[in-house]
């Protein structure tokens, strides 16, 4: 036997652990390919002036709903826009609209989530009141209506889809905070006198991390196909700047003759969902096997 | 006396990452009709698994990889699934640990029993449910004919386990396995749980197997007995001739281990220090060499697995000779 | 039992005054003047004023909520500012078709869904289990509107087996099926891929437990232990999903209304919506938000009925 110190030893330990995590996410596929998939779409819209072959607002009345050329590599639609500049385009709003509904409504989703699922009392039973009631309105439609009375810019979209999803984000924090609250270093916290404000921001909230950033994946991808919705319906981002929706919507007129325009950008949407759900899913398999449960139910 | 259920040299593992991890290794026991063995070992000793894969009910990726288990002299792993399951439940039953969750929430008792019957006769719900009633009587519930269409919330613990007995002899099985069926259960009703077991068996002539790790119950309750350790059998007889004079080191640590009424009061207890190897790692010699304090190199111990000898009191250890009978 | 009928009576009153409660403060919390929204930014004050006073603007906002609440019970929401019809009215006439969709929709979406997420659970880690759960990915990732567009270029455009308009004035129930038929598949499909992910969980679930093992041991048939003993017990989770997709069902409808012009809440919202008929808004919100209150006490009723521990609470 070599004399080594248990400190060594639990350094070692420790590293290994680290190693093997690391191993763990790169070995993990859905991790992997969700994870790849993401940066693809970060490079594309931070870079879309320089990467898309033409403006994606420039008409070409020459060349009005053109089959896809050397020129347009997917047609032009029937302003005799470049289609593929537009889809690269579009790639920043629906990331932004991801992006900043989940940073909304995540911060309040688990505020309230972690309040409604630790407070008890009073404070506990009204906020879970609320939350059911707010569930109750299909989101979607909540979104829509919040948009009408707001009007369409960017940030006001991305307000009223972060306040439509807020509630199921709070309901899912939760459940996740009610698997906490009987842990013992809760009850030690309490034990030694702190406030139930401190718990929740320092033991619960952090406790609560792993769950909250699967459902920040998965959030993105409900924000994003929203976004598209009321784009499609004409209650997005406004025409000419482009975003996936209103280029589906925009196709919808020439769907027969030239339906690569509506289908490239759904396949748009349904990559970046895809790829978001697909991280997620390899989030949920490797943060912690426990969590499955928690964040199963969400939609 | 007959032969009711044997298992012979029964190997069930799991892949791991280096191959396959045998969760028990060459198992041989067997059973007569009306007797009862007990099998004793620590929690991961294999005793469990060692039935549960006998009776094909090891989850995936679990399965047998070398063995019989025969019963009546069938080999139960030669049989088609279709035909295994007719076995189970009507030849062979089995009663779990935790009677808690061993029933289905959402239907009624009487149901639950039927369900059982009607898998194995063709028989009308009527027809089951009178039987059900009957069973329930069996099993000593009160009043069997109103509770029969009670949720399983409605029962406490120990009837929960009796009802659980009844769907495990509904079809008057030849072997009951009795997987600790009292560890969950308030003291008091584990003695009444124990002697309802003891009852059906003398009535029946069933063969039974008693998965224990109470050396009292086995004492009080079993013919023979067989210990396990880390997936093997290292040794078994008679109860009265192990209890008299255990010859493996891990059954002596076992003994010394537990209070013992006669003992005097204050003596001090010796538990077993370690604990029992990972599957997936054990030694290369005897699993239990590196706690046991008969250890010696000379004998073989941390070289060669010690195979269980021929003896009517089998024990498995190289140094079984050599120790004297328990201090 | 009849404690807990009560219950859930009482539940669905607090629900639907929570859902008017909040609708109508929900509607105000946005900044903006509404009168101003719906008159445009030339209108001169006096009909602004006039407005104001007719919308009930003029009150203090507690006064404003009583009066809404009292209006609300007795079924008055207001008068379409376009039309000048009552609003509940005009919502109330476009239910029949957008629930008709509704509930085609969901049917589908169940007989797919629950069937589909059983047999990958029993299968785990099969082919069958992996094609599943990649459909399944899929039914969730595409945009509902989109799974329309495709529908109609292929199953109608190129196949000419649906026609592509969601709705027909011609008389005839086989009439009226065949054109629900894409917009129904299209709606279905979309929710039988979450109802399929969450009912396999819930299998994977239940199939591990202690119950199953025993029915296992007691020689009960796989088919048997599968869609019946485990199934009654996924059925309250499964149920629990169908309860919430609803709600994301009804958003996904309008959008689904919208592809295949169809008649119903969805056109009738959007119309009010793009004319800035606040009350029109305000009324087809709550009555969506009343059927999903309302579906889940009737599911409440349901896993009453399904599992007897429920009950006693």
């Amino acid at each position: 036997m070599t004399a080594r110190t248990e400190a060594e030893e639990a350094l070692e330990d420790n590293a290994a652990r680290k190693r093997a995590t690391v191993r763990r996410y790169l070995r993990h596929p859905s991790f992997m390919i969700g994870a790849i998939g993401i940066g693809l779409l970060l490079l594309v819209a931070l870079f879309a002036p320089w990467i898309s072959p033409h403006s994606p607002t420039r008409t070409d009345l020459m060349n009005t709903l053109s089959q896809p050329s050397a020129t347009y590599w997917l047609g032009t639609d029937q302003f005799g826009r470049c289609v593929l500049s537009r889809l690269i385009h579009g790639a920043q709003v629906s990331l932004q609209v991801g992006f900043f509904v989940v940073l909304i409504s995540l911060s309040a989703g688990t505020l309230l989530g972690a309040v409604a699922g630790y407070a008890g009392g009073f404070v506990e039973r009204a906020l879970v009141a609320i939350i059911d009631i707010l569930l109750a309105f299909p989101s979607f439609l909540l979104a829509l209506a919040l948009v009408a009375a707001r009007g369409n810019t960017l940030d006001s979209i991305i307000i009223a889809v972060a306040i439509a999803y807020t509630p199921r984000v709070a309901a899912v924090m939760r459940s996740v905070v009610l698997t906490i609250r009987p842990r013992p270093f809760i009850e030690a916290s309490r034990a030694i006198g702190l406030s139930t404000w401190t718990i929740i921001i320092r033991h619960v909230i952090p406790n609560a991390l792993p769950p909250v950033i699967v459902v920040a994946t998965v959030s993105a991808a409900t924000a994003i196909l929203a976004e598209a919705g009321l784009s499609f319906l004409g209650l997005g981002v406004q025409p000419p700047t482009p975003t996936w929706g209103n280029v589906i919507a925009e196709g919808q007129t020439a769907i027969t003759t030239n339906p690569l325009i509506s289908l490239s950008a759904g396949l748009c949407i349904a990559f970046t969902v895809i790829v978001l759900n697909l991280l997620g899913d390899g989030l949920r398999d490797t943060l912690d096997p426990q969590m499955r449960r928690n964040t199963g139910k969400l939609l | 006396m007959s032969t009711m259920f044997e298992l012979r040299d029964l190997t069930a593992a799991v892949p791991g990452e280096a191959g396959p991890v045998r969760l028990v290794e060459d198992v041989s026991l067997q059973v007569q009709a009306g007797e009862t063995l007990a099998i004793v070992g620590e929690s991961g000793s294999g005793k469990t698994v060692t039935f549960t894969s006998a009776l094909g009910l090891l989850p995936k990726p679990g399965r047998v990889i070398a063995g019989q288990a025969l019963l009546e002299g069938e080999d139960l792993l030669q049989l088609s699934p279709e035909d295994l399951r007719r076995r189970r439940g009507a030849r062979i039953g089995m009663v779990f640990q935790d009677p808690l969750t061993g029933l289905n929430p959402v239907f009624r008792i009487g149901d639950q029993i039927s369900e059982v019957l009607r898998a194995h006769l063709p028989i009308s719900r009527a027809e089951a449910r009178e039987r059900a009633i009957a069973l329930l009587a069996r099993v000593q519930i009160p009043d069997p004919a109103r509770r029969v269409d009670d949720y399983p919330h409605q029962f406490s613990g120990g009837m929960r386990q009796r009802v659980l007995i009844a769907m495990a002899i509904a079809l008057g099985p030849r072997v009951l396995i009795a997987d600790e069926p009292t560890t969950a259960l308030d003291v008091t009703v584990q003695a009444q749980i124990l002697d309802l077991l003891t009852d059906l068996r003398q009535a029946d002539g069933m063969a039974m197997v008693l998965i224990t790790h109470d050396l009292g119950v086995v004492a009080r309750q079993a013919d023979r007995v067989a210990v396990m350790y880390a997936g093997r059998v290292v040794e078994t007889g008679l109860v009265e001739e192990v209890f008299r004079a255990p010859r493996h080191p891990y059954t002596i640590s076992l003994f010394r281990s537990i209070p013992d009424l006669e003992s005097p009061a204050g003596a001090k207890l010796a538990p077993i220090s370690g604990a029992p190897p990972d599957p997936a790692r054990r030694p290369a010699g005897c699993a239990f060499a590196p706690r046991c304090f008969a250890v010696e190199e000379s004998a073989g111990c941390l070289r060669d697995r010690p195979a269980l000898n021929a003896d009517p009191h089998a024990v498995a250890c190289h140094r079984a000779g050599m120790l004297g009978p328990a201090p | 039992m009849i404690r807990y009928l009560a219950r859930c009576a009482a539940q669905f009153a607090v629900a639907l005054v929570g859902i008017v409660t909040v609708a109508f403060f929900l509607m105000r919390a946005i900044p903006g003047d509404p009168a101003l929204y719906m008159l445009g930014d030339f209108a001169t004050a006096e009909a602004l004023a006039t407005l104001r006073a007719r919308l009930g603007l003029d009150l203090p906002v507690w006064q404003q909520y009583g009066v809404f609440l009292l209006r609300a019970a007795q079924g008055d929401m207001g008068v379409s500012v376009v039309t000048g019809q009552s609003a509940l009215a005009e919502i109330w006439a476009a239910v029949p078709p957008s629930a008709t969709l509704a509930v085609a929709g969901m049917m589908i979406a169940i007989c797919f869904g629950v069937p589909l997420g059983i047999i990958a659970a029993v299968r785990q880690g099969s082919a069958v289990d992996l094609a599943v759960m990649l459909l399944a990915l899929g039914g969730i990732s595409f945009p509902v509107f989109w799974l329309g567009l495709v529908a109609i270029l292929t199953l109608s455009h190129a196949l000419g087996i649906f026609p592509a308009l969601g709705a027909t004035s011609e008389p005839g129930f086989w009439k009226g099926l065949h054109h629900l038929a894409l917009p129904a598949l299209v709606l279905g499909l979309s929710v039988a891929a979450y109802i399929a992910r969450l009912t396999r969980s819930a299998m994977l679930e239940i199939l591990g437990q202690d119950f199953i093992r025993v029915a296992r041991a007691m020689g009960v048939p796989e088919r048997r232990i599968v869609w019946h003993l485990a199934f009654r017990n996924a059925l309250i989770p499964v149920l629990a999903v169908i309860g919430v997709t609803f709600a994301w069902s009804l958003g996904n409808a309008i959008l689904v209304e919208a592809v295949f012009s169809r008649p119903g809440l969805g056109s009738t919202i959007l119309k009010a919506i793009l004319s800035r008929d606040y009350q029109l808004v305000q009324a087809g919100v709550l009555v969506l938000a009343a059927a999903v209150v309302l579906l889940n006490t009737a599911l409440d009723l349901i896993y009453g009925a399904i599992d007897p521990r429920l009950r006693r609470t």
